[in-house]
């Protein structure tokens, strides 16, 4: 190992791979957040039921599939580049979201809700003051998982031109160069964690201290 | 039609590709339901100690596979190779199946335990009697998420140098041959989903009838 | 017999004794209760006797024997042993949950399934329907009466329950008590028996044991701790009714006193002559049979003096005015205010034998009260 590839892949690769692998996550669990929230509102309703079921079995069956396939299914599809990337990876962040999503309106007590309704709220009010509120930290728990998700199958993204961290580790791997690949798999390693910690500790936050579990 | 025609081709390939990474997928399982199995049954004794194990492996789990991979191989006792294939899958193991044990152990109701105990069941009695047929649900689900984790993620392995079902995508992908790339892609995928299927309904009949009925 | 002997529990990291320095015996074939406000060690106390807790010094004897030298699986094998939360296992039907025990015993099939059906309709469950069906298909009530079941399924001598009854409806509690007391006139387990409540402690209890803060602060039969509360936390532990609350260790026999005089149906007119010179102020009026109608006081015959119609609707006015001897006394001083009545005529059986006015109930508490 030598110094002089640690500098190199430090201070010349990693701000832009970083940089990249951010904008990728960032940008792919927007989207998901804001196609599953609704998403997860909409199946949660009562009316909508059966097809909520389908939905998460379909979601589950995409969930297993390894995220390295998708990226490798991908390809053929969507080309080379950033976007396909994002589209991949999008797939199976939807899943863990939805699911919070459900599980969290679903677990709000059906007493606190009729309560509600038996102040006069109306069912819109009652979605937005009561269920979402109550459901938030669940809600972020899937954010979460799908967050820490999105970080670790974005390093498999290089392979399809997307760039990010995973192009310092393969190329690390590729040319024999162990600074790179530690360097790309450290900062890897590192953003999932804290991006998992910080999550975690809105997560505690935003749950009402009569609601914590210990 | 040329996805029928790589098959057709590499047949002998295909097979002997799947069959390094069933067996990788079979010892990383069947090590990790050996350390962490009992690692969990061990945790629920201790709620200090159960905190700071589930913290670290909570930790690993985030760690992105390709980095896990690349971080191994540059410890020279792992390098390329198995060794360090099976140490990140069975790492990658210890959160689902820590978690799962100590949750499906926890769950019980501590009062069945209680009444159990009182009636002078030994310790061993108790856990075979009870804890395991009440806590299997949720231990075969941490199972199941662990086989088809370890299906998906011994694939990447194949960039530290395992030959299994990975390789025909990382191949594809540096010759661009689609009809290689995608085969492997759809061969794991197909692997995954029905290894997920499976143990889905075995999940389900797993449920003792007791817990399915209500008044 | 049960017996504790200096017993003392110290949790770590606790200043306070869960229980401090116990000595108590419970004797055989009776329903000892532990009672206290929560968190008075009571439950504890419980425990120790089938060493589900250790106590930190101190010996749990049961029959002269150091419970310390049995294994302790073996010992609570030999003890049936309820909680408030039954714990039956989910997993197992009605008729597996109550054969655990006698699985571990190892008792042959045809005995645990005989042992079984016996102990289903000895708690007065439907045999056919309970049998196959899982705890999560019974009530409340029904669940609590299978653990009771499976407590006795191997007929342990000794019995510990702790707070049996406490989470179910207070309609399906009154059943468990009373059915568990009928059970344990035939049965005559030694039962340690925890709640809270003190009035299922003097409805259950043969004697009762109040604590507080790990301390016994009282130790006798109901009547005597009712009579004689030892201190100030004992008699507001009872609280304020406790003297109606002593009505209810009292049947009406118990308080009743002879009748003097009984008058026919055709003599009304001499009835207030009658009543002077036995110097009683109440007659019973019976027809020709011997049947008692009810009954006249001394001033109504006085006020009503020749008035035939007067007096025979006076008389009827009152037929409802009977109770039978084995009347609880509350019962019978709830009739005496609710029929806006002097006095009671007690019955045993169809015959009159004797009578109760307030005077008697208030002398009875005052007697026993001993003041």
């Amino acid at each position: 190992m030598s110094w002089e590839n640690f500098r190199v892949a430090i201070f010349d690769k990693a701000p832009d791979a970083l940089f990249v692998h951010a904008t990728i996550v960032l940008v792919t669990i927007m989207i998901a957040i804001l196609i599953s929230i609704p998403l997860g509102v909409f199946l949660s309703r009562p009316k909508y039921k059966r097809f909520g079921l389908i939905t998460l079995n379909l979601l589950n069956i995409l969930q297993a599939i390894p995220g390295i396939a998708v990226i490798a299914l991908a390809l053929p599809i969507l080309g080379l580049g950033m976007k396909p990337a994002v589209v991949a990876l999008l797939f199976q962040s939807l899943l863990p979201i939805v699911r919070n999503t459900i599980a969290g309106l679903m677990g709000v007590s059906p007493d606190v809700k009729e309560a509600a309704g038996g102040m006069g709220m109306s069912q819109r009010r009652i979605l937005f003051e009561v269920e979402i509120p109550l459901a938030m930290p669940i809600i972020l728990s899937g954010i979460r998982t799908a967050t820490v998700y999105v970080v670790s199958i974005g390093t498999l993204a290089a392979l399809i031109g997307a760039g990010g961290l995973g192009n310092l580790i393969i190329g690390g791997l590729s040319l024999f160069r162990p600074e790179y690949l530690l360097v790309g798999a450290g900062l890897g390693a590192i953003m999932a964690i804290s991006l998992d910690r910080l999550l975690s500790y809105l997560e505690y936050r935003i749950t009402p201290p009569g609601m914590r579990v210990e | 039609m040329s996805l029928i025609n790589f098959f057709s081709k590499n047949t002998e390939t295909i097979i002997e590709y799947s069959g390094n990474h069933f067996t990788l997928v079979l010892w990383a399982v069947g090590i990790s339901l050996l350390i962490w199995v009992p690692t969990g049954l061990l945790l629920t004794k201790s709620d200090k100690w159960a905190a700071r194990v589930l913290a670290l492996a909570n930790t690993i789990f985030c760690i992105p596979s390709l980095s896990m991979f690349a971080i191994l191989v540059t410890i020279p006792t792992f390098g390329l190779g198995r060794k360090s294939a099976l140490f990140a899958l069975v790492l990658y193991a210890m959160m689902p199946l820590i978690r799962s044990v100590y949750d499906g152990v926890k769950n019980v109701d501590r009062n069945v335990i209680e009444a159990a105990k009182g009636m002078g069941m030994s310790t061993g009695r108790i856990l075979r009697e009870i804890l395991v047929p009440l806590g299997i649900p949720i231990i075969f689900a941490g199972f199941r998420i662990t086989v088809v984790m370890t299906t998906g993620i011994a694939a990447i392995a194949t960039y530290i140098g395992e030959r299994n079902l990975g390789r025909f995508i990382s191949e594809g992908l540096v010759r661009s041959n689609t009809p290689m790339m995608v085969t492997g892609a759809l061969i794991i995928s197909v692997i995954a989903i029905g290894l997920d299927t499976l143990l889905g309904l075995i999940e389900k009949r797993i449920v003792p009838k007791g817990l399915r009925v209500t008044r | 017999m049960i017996e504790l002997e200096k017993i003392t529990k110290k949790y770590p990291g606790q200043a306070v004794p869960a229980v401090d320095q116990l000595t108590l015996s419970m004797p055989e074939g009776e329903i000892c209760v532990l009672v206290g406000p929560s968190g008075c060690g009571k439950s504890t106390i419980l425990r120790m006797i089938n060493r589900m807790i250790e106590p930190t010094t101190g010996v749990v004897k049961i029959n002269g024997h150091d419970v310390t030298n049995t294994d302790s699986d073996q010992l609570r094998m030999g003890i049936g042993y309820v909680i408030q939360q039954i714990g039956l296992l989910p997993h197992r039907t009605i008729a597996e949950n109550i054969a655990i025990v006698p699985r571990l015993y190892k008792w042959p099939k045809e005995k645990i399934k005989k042992r079984v059906e016996e102990l289903i309709v000895m708690m007065g469950l439907d045999l056919e329907k309970t049998w196959g069906k899982y705890p999560s298909q019974l009530s409340g009530g029904q669940m609590q009466r299978v653990g009771v079941a499976r407590a006795m399924a191997v007929d342990p001598p000794i019995m510990l329950m702790d707070e049996p009854f406490g989470a179910v409806d207070p309609i399906a509690r009154t059943h468990l008590q009373d059915e568990l007391l009928r059970l344990q006139k035939e049965i005559k387990k030694t039962i340690v028996f925890v709640t809270h409540d003190i009035n299922e402690a003097i409805k259950m209890g043969d004697r009762i044991a109040i604590f507080d803060a790990g301390k016994l602060v009282q130790f006798g039969t109901p009547e005597e701790i009712l009579t004689h509360p030892v201190n100030e936390f004992v008699e507001n532990f009872i609280g304020h009714d406790r003297v109606v609350k002593k009505l209810n260790l009292y049947q009406v026999e118990d308080a009743m006193h002879p009748v003097q005089c009984v008058v026919r149906e055709n003599e009304w007119q001499n009835v207030a002559q009658t009543l002077k010179d036995a110097g009683t102020e109440v007659a019973f009026v019976s027809d020709q049979a011997g049947k008692v109608l009810g009954h006249i006081t001394l001033s109504d015959a006085l006020e009503l003096g020749g008035d035939v119609e007067g007096f025979k609707k006076r008389v009827l006015e009152t037929k409802k005015a009977f109770v039978q001897s084995t009347t609880p006394l509350p019962d019978a001083l709830s009739l005496l205010l609710e029929y806006n009545s002097d006095f009671l005529g007690i019955l045993r059986g169809e015959k009159l034998c004797g009578m109760l006015s307030f005077k008697d109930i208030r002398n009875h508490v005052y007697k026993k009260e001993g003041e």
